[in-house]
């Protein structure tokens, strides 16, 4: 492909991504584009920040049969996937991972990611607390609603 | 025996049609993938598959309208191609370049054959160019309500504005004069926004009274197209089809050898490949217009399959796989006649409302040739977040009067029952027995008539 043809290419894209920030409610916090596979990433702020925020998903994906039966205590929480891909403990091969047990996070905070038709999908933690788990090895196939790592969530 | 033509086939679907694919497959020797919503974790089509993946919530949106579920667990399941049955992505030419992206067969046809047929107002344009007769109406979209104003006054009133992107019966207002049509013209602009994302609406004048008559046609990758004789879809209520038969009920042999002719000539012209639907008009004088052609696999296939003796599904997926035409026109015979009722969980009496919920009861009929497709089973819960189709009863008989008895005795025995659940059940036995039907005197404005009390 010849630089006028990508960068013609960018500029459908950069127009594309306008016209979809314009047209979605909700704020947006990042743009990611890519034109070699034509990818765009766009995350909008965690929902509540914005008087327009999507509507919310009646269900939880905690409820899908994947979620585990064994774990009683009320403190743990699971983490699961939001879509179905490759999960991936760490930002690229070779790197430190996210939140190997033991780490401390917050809410908001990537724990793993699920790759999905080359897109990079971060999955964060709900709630602060401590990892106690991580379910699933790098780079493995996993289903939407599948549980990926467990959460000690702090105490009251 | 042949090698089948695929390994492992995803089935990018749910409920009856997933299952009806599904089932061909295993006929074929070929291993099958389900996907799933969390609603649909305990469906039966699920069930039957030999390997399903979850790829998603509840919601449309995030299930089976989206794309990445489906393609990442066909490459994680190893499957060959992938079957988009009707509804969802089965029209969306995105999702087809996708798959071949992935080194997936779309069972389907072309991409850019998709794109084209795919928005109403080109089809259009297109069959006019290759010999067929159009209704009188815009050329391509109509930018503006002043536009439409204008060319309905060239066309005359009654006009219908349809939505270039639309499908399945929706994207449909009808203006009777040039009062209604400002209203009409910004409503279906408004619906065709919102549904399916262009907002481009078309013109064309709109036939009171017609028979909405269809031809099955199969294409191949060498060129062939045979069409497997129409289908009958006069029976329905706001474009929704109700009851579909064939052959249609007092055809001429001149009009029906038309209506192949165009058919093939059409889908030759676009260079279809695959299983479409060519839709028609038929006036009260037998004047035959073209409507639009649908890419995908239909609903009421089975009425075709019950007079030809052909699996369509099965042809979809040898067409796909590169193989020529199993049948040439001389060898299409149509047997009988067949009808095809829908029974859906609504509620006629509270203007068709959907009544989802859990299916206590559900016996289905069975006896000589008849057909029960339908994706649920006693104890199920129909699911509120998609179409309301419990059941596709289809039956079959030497002749059409031996049909609808059959259609009748069939329907007595349907029974279906839950808290809250309604079905159209006493609605299509009230159609099937009607005198009106089985004159094969009604149009597609016979249902609402009868609703309204006015036969």
């Amino acid at each position: 492909m010849s630089e006028e043809r990508w960068s013609e290419e960018f500029r459908l894209l950069r127009a594309e991504v306008a016209s979809l920030i314009k047209t979605i409610p909700g704020a947006v916090s990042t743009v990611a584009l890519r034109v070699g596979d034509r990818a765009v990433e766009i995350s909008w702020a965690p929902h509540g920040t914005a008087a327009t925020a999507p509507r919310v998903e009646p269900e939880l994906p905690q409820e899908s049969p994947a979620a585990p039966a064994d774990v009683t205590d009320p403190s743990i929480r699971s983490v699961v996937a939001p879509l179905v891909g490759t999960f991936y403990v760490a930002p690229e091969p070779g790197a430190d991972p996210f939140a190997p047990p033991g780490t401390r996070v917050e809410p908001g905070q990537t724990v793993g990611i699920v790759e999905a038709m080359k897109l990079m999908n971060q999955v964060p933690s709900e709630w602060p607390g401590e990892v106690v788990e991580v379910l699933v090895t790098d780079g493995q196939p996993v289903e939407y609603g599948q549980e990926l790592v467990r959460v000690r969530v702090d105490g009251p | 025996m042949t090698a089948p033509p695929f390994r492992k086939v995803l089935i990018a679907n749910r409920g009856e049609i997933a299952l009806r694919i599904a089932r061909t497959c295993r006929e074929m020797g070929i291993a099958t993938v389900a996907v799933y919503s969390t609603a649909d974790r305990d469906a039966a089509f699920v069930a039957f598959a030999d390997e399903a993946v979850h790829i998603g919530p509840a919601a449309p949106r995030r299930s089976y309208l989206s794309m990445p579920g489906p393609i990442e667990a066909a490459l994680r399941c190893g499957a060959d191609a992938v079957h988009p049955g009707y509804g969802f992505l089965s029209e969306d030419p995105d999702f087809a370049v996708v798959c071949a992206g992935n080194g997936l067969t779309f069972i389907g046809p072309r991409p850019e054959v998709m794109a084209s047929v795919g928005d109403k107002a080109k089809v259009r344009e297109l069959m006019r160019d290759a010999g067929l007769p159009v209704l009188p109406g815009s050329d391509g979209a109509v930018p503006t309500a002043a536009d439409a104003e204008r060319l309905a006054a060239e066309i005359g009133y009654p006009v219908v504005v349809k939505a270039a992107a639309g499908g399945g019966g929706r994207g449909i207002g009808v203006a009777r004069s040039a009062k209604d049509l400002p209203r009409v013209y910004r409503e279906t602009v408004a619906l065709a926004r919102s549904v399916f994302g262009n907002g481009e609406v078309y013109l064309e004048r709109y036939l009171e009274r017609a028979r909405h008559v269809e031809v099955q046609v199969l294409g191949d990758e060498a060129g062939n197209v045979v069409h497997l004789g129409e289908r009958d879809c006069s029976l329905q209520r706001r474009n929704q089809k109700l009851v579909e038969e064939a052959p249609s009920p007092g055809l001429s042999d001149r009009i029906r050898a038309e209506l192949g002719m165009y058919a093939v000539a059409g889908a030759k012209a676009v260079g279809y490949t695959g299983a479409g639907t060519m839709e028609f008009l038929v006036d009260d004088r037998g004047r035959v217009t073209f409507m639009e052609l649908n890419a995908r696999i239909q609903v009421e296939h089975p009425v075709t399959e019950a007079l030809t003796g052909i699996d369509l599904i099965r042809e979809q997926i040898r067409i796909a796989a590169g193989l020529p035409l199993a049948v040439k026109q001389e060898d299409v015979r149509l047997t009988g006649a067949a009808i095809e009722c829908r029974v859906n969980a609504e509620d006629p009496d509270r203007g068709f409302l959907p009544t989802p919920g859990r299916l206590d009861v559900f016996n289905v009929p069975g006896g000589p040739w008849t057909r029960v497709d339908s994706g649920f089973a006693p104890g199920d819960t129909v699911p509120p977040y998609y179409d309301s189709l419990l059941a596709k009863l289809i039956v079959w008989a030497p002749t059409r009067a031996e049909a609808i008895a059959r259609a009748e005795r069939a329907l007595g025995e349907f029974t279906v029952s839950g808290p809250g659940v309604a079905t159209t059940i006493p609605l299509l036995r009230r159609l099937v027995t009607h005198p009106v039907f089985a004159a094969g005197e009604h149009t597609t404005r016979f249902v609402e008539e009868l609703l309204d009390g006015r036969s």
